[in-house]
């Protein structure tokens, strides 16, 4: 059970990693929507999930 | 614009995020980092981390110290249970003055300063409240967490989509799954939360604690303000206890712990140990929903126009007059009385478990400030320092 739980806690933040990873591939390289106010709202969501992968917030 | 622009614009905005995340994320990072330190008086005995009593919680901060203070003399045993919710933080400051003050001639003293640590290093979502607070000593200005009421996510996530209490099986809110106070008696194969729980009812059962005293405070809107809940088996005690503080110091009230109410402290304990449960509540108003801005000075007056419009309306459960406020000064106060008065109690109905403690009395810390009570840690013996 303990160990089910770390392993689901533990993915969670390698999903936030990932999720970031992700936000930055789209933010240099995607077709659509090129304009600037998307690359900022890009930019900027990155944001939690790089403080949640790095366990600070 | 061409592809080079382009990258250097991404670029350049990818660069602002990170540097506001990293200058937002300033706060947070300092009150997770940071450890209060507190200087135990003389009568200190031993520390041991709290995975003494229950292998399951070592190397998580819930892993918290417990202070013991032993007189070596035959007689009772008290657990004092501080920062169950972080964001009532009368609760630690309080264990602080008695670890660092407290004369032990008969029985022994437990002290968890910080029972769910996890919470204290997190503020609440919503509530731009500042994470820290000052209070004013002799030699300088030891500021204290404030910290949120559950689990941080960091450690226990995700919650469940409702909390099924164990073992009653009663169903809570999907947060009470990181409410200390809600996870009693505890789990050892449960989430951290309720593990922790265990490790504190382990700790109450190894040890025979003959009295435990979780230490909280309220907001002016909840009925359970200024009172002892306890659980029947301590009914007796806490009435007396209320009798004797509402005649000689400040008001009291008293109430039994509901037997419907699954998770909390004076019910779970009293139910799974042999140990007499007690919480104690105080008026903080800083946590009422109706207050106005909640800030450092909130913290340490309790003086808010909001809370005397609702006084005044008859909606609060404690006397609130904003010339005086809810000081942090007499919550404290009314916590060591409180805590004082029911150990005194126990040893009347049961002289075999008589504890012979002092520490600072309600009046000492209303007439002098907590700060006078707080010892400066550059001055004292490095055993006797300890971060926290």
């Amino acid at each position: 059970m303990i160990l089910i739980q770390a392993i689901i806690h533990h993915t969670y933040f390698l999903l936030s990693a990932l999720i970031a990873v992700l936000l930055v591939g789209r933010l240099f390289r995607r077709k659509t929507r090129p304009g600037l106010a998307y690359d900022i709202v890009y930019a900027y969501a990155i944001i939690p999930f790089v403080l949640r992968a790095l366990h600070i917030k | 614009m061409s592809e080079r622009t382009l990258a250097a614009r991404r670029l350049a905005l990818l660069a602002a995020s990170l540097l506001l995340m990293v200058v937002g994320s300033k706060d947070i990072r300092a009150l997770r980092a940071y450890r209060e330190t507190v200087v135990v008086s003389e009568a200190f005995t031993r520390q041991v981390p709290l995975s003494t009593y229950f292998d399951g919680i070592r190397g998580t901060l819930m892993d918290v110290p417990v202070f013991v203070f032993d007189s070596g003399v035959p007689g009772g045993s008290v657990l004092i249970l501080g920062g169950a919710h972080a964001y009532e933080p009368a609760s630690p400051v309080m264990a602080y003055v008695v670890m660092e003050n407290i004369a032990v001639t008969r029985g022994k003293v437990f002290v968890i300063a910080r029972a769910n640590m996890s919470a204290s290093t997190l503020g609440m979502l919503g509530n731009a409240y500042p994470p820290f607070f000052r209070v004013k000593t002799p030699w300088g200005e030891p500021k204290y967490r404030i910290g949120d009421r559950e689990t941080n996510p960091l450690e226990q996530w995700p919650d469940p989509f409702t909390f099924v209490h164990y073992p009653s099986t009663q169903n809570l809110a999907y947060q009470d799954s990181r409410n200390l106070n809600r996870t009693f008696p505890g789990r050892p194969d449960g989430n951290l939360s309720e593990r922790t729980s265990f490790a504190i009812s382990e700790l109450i059962r190894r040890e025979k604690i003959d009295l435990t005293i979780d230490v909280h405070e309220a907001s002016m809107g909840y009925p359970v303000v200024s009172t002892y809940v306890c659980h029947e088996r301590a009914e007796e005690m806490c009435m007396m206890a209320a009798m004797m503080l509402s005649a000689e110091q400040f008001p009291m009230k008293t109430e039994n712990s509901p037997k419907s109410l699954r998770g909390l402290t004076h019910r779970e304990i009293g139910d799974f140990t042999e140990s007499f449960a007690v919480l104690m509540e105080t008026p903080e108003p800083f946590i009422d929903k109706f207050v106005g801005p909640m800030t450092e000075a909130l913290m340490l007056t309790g003086k808010d126009e909001f809370m005397q419009t609702a006084a005044d309306r008859g909606l609060l459960y404690a006397e609130y007059d904003i010339k005086t406020g809810a000081t942090l000064d007499y919550r404290v106060g009314r916590h060591l009385g409180g805590a004082a008065e029911i150990i005194k109690q126990m040893g009347e109905f049961y002289p075999a478990k008589k504890v012979g403690v002092t520490w600072p009395t309600y009046a000492e810390v209303m007439e002098k400030g907590v700060g006078a009570f707080l010892h400066d840690p550059a001055k004292a013996a490095r055993e006797r320092v300890f971060r926290h």
